[in-house]
């Protein structure tokens, strides 16, 4: 259980096609007590258009690592992170971010449609613009919230404005930092659904992190298990449940059931306590 | 730099706004205070040479403006806390943003900015006098001097707080430094200068009268030390109600204009509900 496993990523066949490439990252912060290693010789590949969760314990650098994938965190000496096979030293191009904290990440001083513009205000000029929001805002059900403030939206449709407003940038990559963390359980399922037909409508690469081992088996083409202190991948479940994919019948396949039992059982495995 | 239109006006807080009624019940507990005064004086409960009666009050403020003097008097020391205050709004915002932005100009200046803002602004007159005359420019001064700090003080600190986040949010979606400033940190500072530039304007008009008392001997503050001195109680307090006046409207059209120009700003923790 505990060595490491390695699969190619389907579809990366070169390393150079893969979206990321990552080889023997780590990543060390500083504390009173010295270095403290998070992430240790994690190896790991994206391939364009797939969509790819990390699950792990908190505190396990499941976020750190998406951080460095978007740029936003140098990892240690010594590691390879490739973006499209140039090495990541800024967000690299077409790469975006969808922070957990959606109240925090949006202007409260912007009504949804500015904030949504946000990313693409100095690119494109005034009817582009518009278009490319409402663009965004009707991917995401919102179109008829443009000119409401997001105070005025609950945690889910501010979610929604954020994930909106990386659409509006046509990004080729999202990756998602427990974007339904702080959700309840019936509009997390609701926006898992929308999430997947973003992914089917705009064929953007998702990378996204949660601790809900069950979001991401049923979200994914494959699921990356993150263990240990300073942590590395100790699972590889490649997803190959039917598209699109259903909240009620796909939890009732027995590939499912199998595969949420695989998962659960390498995190159990893996440390301190479980789910 | 074209700044961000800073908060946006809010359609549904504006229908809420309720239009605040005249306060009918204060005014006429003010009145009644004046006519217990009134009483206690026309009744010989209350003497004294120096304590006028509240009619003989408003028949020197009726005479002050109808020789001119008080609207003249007036005019020099709001002219003179409006310049003021306006250039201390002015520095205060630029050296704010300045010391919250640049870490180097924060660790160099500091130490000063706490030192000079807790320096009592008064203690700084006589020497105003000493190096700038009796003159208007004198005043100026003074008055810039001391409304610079509550400014430059709520400037810093809103800069600071632009999170970390927000920081990780500009750079995601691929914002120069210009931009970041430009659409993060001013809004984001807006409500904290507003709230500098109001402490300000009371701090103006105070110092403005310090420094007529004081230092150049024309306006408001001079008249008060006149009127002292020559024993005309009456005429103090016309000049100290019309001054308290004064100060209450410059406050109410300040409010006026940030709620008309950038509405929201004066409440900073309604933002978010």
């Amino acid at each position: 259980m505990e060595e490491k496993v390695t699969v190619a990523a389907p579809g990366a066949k070169a390393a150079d096609s893969a979206i990321f490439a990552c080889l023997g990252l780590g990543i060390e912060f500083d504390t009173p007590n010295g270095p403290h290693r998070v992430l240790d010789a994690v190896d790991l590949s994206v391939a364009p258009g797939e969509f790819v969760s990390i699950v792990g314990q908190s505190g396990t650098g499941k976020s750190t690592l998406l951080r460095i994938l978007g740029g936003l965190e140098r990892p240690a000496a010594g590691s390879s992170v490739r973006h499209r096979g140039q090495e990541v030293t800024e967000p690299p191009e077409g790469v975006l971010m969808v922070f957990q904290d959606y109240r925090g990440s949006l202007l409260p001083w912007r009504t949804v449609e500015k904030n949504v513009m946000l990313g693409i205000e100095k690119s494109t000029s005034g009817a582009e613009r518009k278009e490319r929001c409402q663009e965004a805002l009707e991917l995401v059900g919102l179109a008829d919230r443009a000119n409401d403030h997001p105070w005025r939206l609950s945690g889910g449709m501010q979610q929604r404005v954020q994930i909106a407003r990386s659409l509006a940038m046509r990004p080729e990559v999202l990756l998602m930092d427990e974007p339904f963390g702080a959700l309840d359980a019936m509009t997390k399922e609701q926006l898992q659904d929308e999430l997947l037909s973003v992914h089917a409508a705009t064929g953007a690469t998702i990378v996204f992190v949660t601790h809900d081992i069950e979001e991401a088996i049923y979200l994914s083409d494959r699921v990356l298990v993150l263990a240990g202190a300073p942590a590395r991948v100790t699972e590889e479940l490649t997803i190959e449940l039917p598209r699109p994919r259903d909240q009620m019948r796909t939890k009732e396949l027995p590939d499912y059931l199998r595969l949420r039992q695989t998962a659960y059982t390498a995190l159990r495995g893996s440390g301190a306590g479980g789910h | 730099m074209a700044t961000e239109a800073v908060p946006q006006p809010r359609p549904a807080r504006r229908s809420r706004h309720v239009r605040v009624p005249l306060n009918v019940s204060g005014i006429l507990f003010l009145l009644g205070l004046a006519a217990v005064w009134q009483l206690a004086m026309s009744t010989g409960l209350l003497t004294s040479s120096f304590l006028p009666e509240p009619w003989e009050i408003g028949k020197s403020i009726g005479d002050l403006t109808g020789s001119g003097e008080l609207t003249s008097n007036l005019w020099h020391t709001v002219y003179v806390t409006l310049v003021g205050w306006a250039l201390a709004g002015l520095i205060g915002v630029a050296f704010g943003l300045a010391i919250g932005l640049y870490s180097k100009v924060w660790r160099y200046s500091m130490a000063s900015t706490e030192f000079l803002r807790a320096l009592p602004g008064i203690a700084f007159v006589p020497v105003a006098v000493l190096l700038y005359g009796f003159s208007v420019k004198m005043e100026l001064i003074v008055v810039t001097y001391v409304s610079i700090w509550p400014v430059l003080v709520n400037t810093v600190h809103g800069v600071r707080q632009v999170t970390v986040l927000h920081d990780d949010v500009a750079r995601m979606l691929r914002m120069s430094r210009l931009e970041r400033i430009r659409r993060f940190t001013i809004p984001t500072t807006a409500p904290y200068v507003a709230v500098g530039l109001q402490v300000s304007l009371s701090l103006s008009l105070a110092l403005a009268l310090v420094a007529e008392m004081v230092g150049n001997p024309t306006g408001v503050g001079q008249a008060l030390i006149v009127a002292q001195n020559t024993f005309h109680p009456e005429e103090m307090f016309a000049y100290v109600i019309v001054i308290g006046f004064v100060g209450v409207l410059l406050n109410w059209a300040f409010v006026k204009m940030i709620e008309r120009g950038f509405p929201g700003t004066l409440s900073l923790d309604g933002e978010q509900r």
